[in-house]
């Protein structure tokens, strides 16, 4: 059996060469779906993998206590997740906190409970600043760092506060404000220590701490009218094996002080990233969505070029046949042509979607991640254009009858 | 002797080849029974319209008869899959045209080696037996010019290098020298020959009559049938072959 491949490959290389300008303009429509999928899914890959990057530097002995059953449906996740919730009720109690803290090999807990409200201090926070009550156990599971002055505990005065360094700015417009008083929903605290800058808004906690105020979880009950609000409950057990443990009881107890209403769950390991992810591959999957269209219309452009090219050398067609290539020849050269234009597209589009992503990534928090998957999604769908939109001109290019194609002048 | 056992190169029963249906319905060729012995050097003489291209390309199996059998080296053509006749055109067929046909994006030696790559040879391979097949047609110094840079008669004697590169056994010209003047016409015609005094089985549709002079048979149709089949001598040729456009008067003197 005579092996043509690499005959139809050369011919092929042969015909684009010969319309350099329309194959490489051809080209760029792929390129330009190809970089914006490419980016697309460098960023989100990144942006998850922030967070699960912290979940993994934090040991394998933390679990998280968020109120709603567990759904795995992702929409559920992402509601729940959002940054900017508004419960109507937290079904998680500082009773839960209690029975929690009683089970055994339970290191550390911290309720979580975000309030919304006005930061005053020489002038107002602006939107988005937090006010959160936990208590001081959070800087141990989070690995808050205090940069000056200490961090909340058990001795200080409950009218004191822990501040971020960019709320700090915000309000004082220095990063030195120890000992200042910083109105939090009317009711004065005292500064008395500044974290170290975090740099990272997407976390497990879904706090950005930069632009956090700390106060102790008891005032922060206080301020809200006697009402908590905990949005999440950190957990750290004594060691890693015990967590397995540890959850289990977690589940017992609270099933049993709410009555076996199943109105919370607790998550460890790569579930707790797991929201915040399933909220970045849904962002993803939307703007890849758009991206989609673009190589939808790049793909246009290749039938659209391929077509053009099969009537202009019809008459070639016709020579080629005469001269005794088979059907399959003539459909395997153009075919061949479409997908090196889509290969060649995809190959182009990767790089410039990560010139991209690094690009981009200059004004954000976190890196875009490389992987072998991306790469592979880039040269899949690619090579699926190329074939899909070259079908039809090649399958054209084949039924031409040569008798009729040599008559044609070109 | 085993060699006349051997079925002829081209047997033709009956056959008929219809255009257009209803009223418009039109025969080109109307029931035309044909012989053909392999070396046989055959001119194709009629006025237009006869059918004669027609005829050629059913040969050339780039075409199909409506009606009546085919038999190419015994076997019929109606028998034989598109893939295989896609096969046969390009080892056993050569094919001359009277518009040269070369692909004008690709230099002569690539033309050349066209047919080459339908047979699966290496690309390497290709372009050292085309560039032996165009010295042996004193082309040898033209192997990288386009198309389009050379002369009528240069161009049909690249065309019939392409035609010989796959060494076809039968040769089908259509018109060959009808685009060149009669000087290239000439020397289009000596190399035709040469080819059948080698063995070639060669059949040639033309409209000059001067050309007949050449073939070993000449057969004339008329709407669609065959009207004359005669044998001819073949003729000792007479003109001097003509200097090809050589290397001498091209070499630089250094």
């Amino acid at each position: 059996m005579r092996f043509l491949l690499f005959n139809h490959i050369q011919n092929a290389v042969e015909s684009l060469r010969s319309n350099r300008l329309r194959s490489y303009l051809t080209m760029l429509g792929v390129t330009i779906g190809i970089a914006s999928i490419t980016t697309i899914l460098a960023l989100s890959t990144g942006a998850s993998k922030v967070v699960s990057d912290q979940v993994d530097a934090l040991g394998g002995n933390i679990a998280v206590v968020r109120p709603g059953s567990s759904s795995n449906e992702p929409l559920t996740n992402i509601t729940l997740s959002s940054p900017q919730r508004d419960f109507a009720s937290s079904t998680l109690t500082s009773y839960d906190v209690m029975l929690i803290k009683q089970i055994k090999h339970v290191d550390k807990v911290a309720p979580i409970f975000v309030m919304s409200g006005s930061i005053r201090g020489d002038s107002t926070a602006p939107v988005g600043s937090n006010i959160v009550a936990t208590t001081p156990d959070l800087a141990l599971i989070s690995n808050l760092k205090v940069r000056e002055g200490q961090f909340l505990d058990d001795t200080v005065s409950p009218n004191t506060a822990v501040i971020g360094t960019q709320l700090s700015v915000d309000v004082f417009g220095t990063e030195q404000s120890i000992g200042k008083s910083v109105n939090i929903r009317g009711k004065p605290f005292t500064v008395i220590g500044i974290l170290g800058r975090l740099n990272n808004p997407i976390n497990y906690n879904s706090i950005d701490f930069d632009n956090s105020v700390i106060i102790g979880f008891n005032s922060g009950v206080l301020l809200n009218g006697g009402a908590s609000q905990i949005q999440q409950i950190n957990v750290r057990s004594d060691s890693v094996t015990n967590l397995a443990g540890v959850i289990i009881d977690i589940n017992k107890k609270l099933s049993e002080s709410h009555k076996g209403e199943n109105d919370f769950s607790v998550l460890s390991g790569d579930q707790i990233s797991q929201p915040t992810s399933q909220l970045f591959y849904t962002i993803a999957g939307i703007t890849a969505a758009v991206a989609g269209i673009s190589l939808l219309v790049g793909g246009i452009g290749i039938m659209n070029i391929m077509l053009v090219s099969v009537a202009e050398r019809t008459r070639e067609i016709g020579i080629r046949k005469a001269l005794g290539a088979s059907n399959s020849d003539v459909a395997a050269q153009f075919i061949i042509e479409s997908l090196a234009i889509g290969i060649g597209g995809g190959i182009s589009g990767y790089i410039i979607g990560y010139v991209a992503a690094f690009g981009i990534s200059t004004f954000l928090t976190f890196d875009p991640v490389l992987n072998w998957q991306i790469a592979a999604i880039a040269i899949a769908i690619s090579f699926v254009m190329g074939t899909l939109f070259g079908l039809y001109p090649a399958i054209r290019a084949a039924r031409k009858d040569p008798i009729a194609s040599l008559r044609e002048y070109s | 002797m085993a060699k006349a056992k051997l079925p002829p190169v081209i047997q033709l029963v009956g056959l008929k080849k219809r255009f257009g249906i209803g009223d418009a319905e039109h025969f080109a060729l109307d029931g035309i029974d044909l012989v053909i012995q392999k070396g046989e050097f055959i001119a194709i003489m009629g006025p237009s319209g006869c059918g004669k291209t027609t005829l050629l390309n059913i040969l050339g199996l780039l075409d199909r008869s409506t009606d009546g059998d085919y038999f190419l080296d015994g076997q019929s053509v109606a028998t034989i899959g598109a893939r295989r006749q896609a096969r046969i055109r390009s080892q056993q067929i050569g094919f001359i045209f009277q518009s040269f046909n070369l692909i004008s994006r690709l230099n002569v030696i690539e033309n050349v080696a066209l047919p080459l790559t339908y047979k699966g040879t290496q690309r390497t391979k290709r372009l050292i037996v085309a560039s032996d097949m165009l010295h042996n047609f004193h082309l040898g110094e033209r192997e990288y010019y386009m198309p389009h840079q050379l002369s009528g008669g240069q161009t049909q004697r690249v065309a019939i290098a392409r035609a010989l590169v796959n060494e076809p056994s039968i040769i089908l010209a259509d018109e060959p020298t009808g685009n060149l003047d009669s000087n290239s016409s000439h020397i289009i015609m000596e190399e035709l020959s040469e080819l059948h005094k080698r063995g070639n089985t060669i059949i040639m549709v033309t409209h000059n009559p001067r050309l007949t002079s050449y073939a070993s048979r000449v057969i004339t149709m008329i709407d669609g049938t065959v009207k004359k089949d005669t044998k001819v001598r073949v003729r000792t040729p007479r003109a001097p072959r003509k200097r090809p456009l050589g290397k001498s008067s091209r070499k630089v003197k250094t």
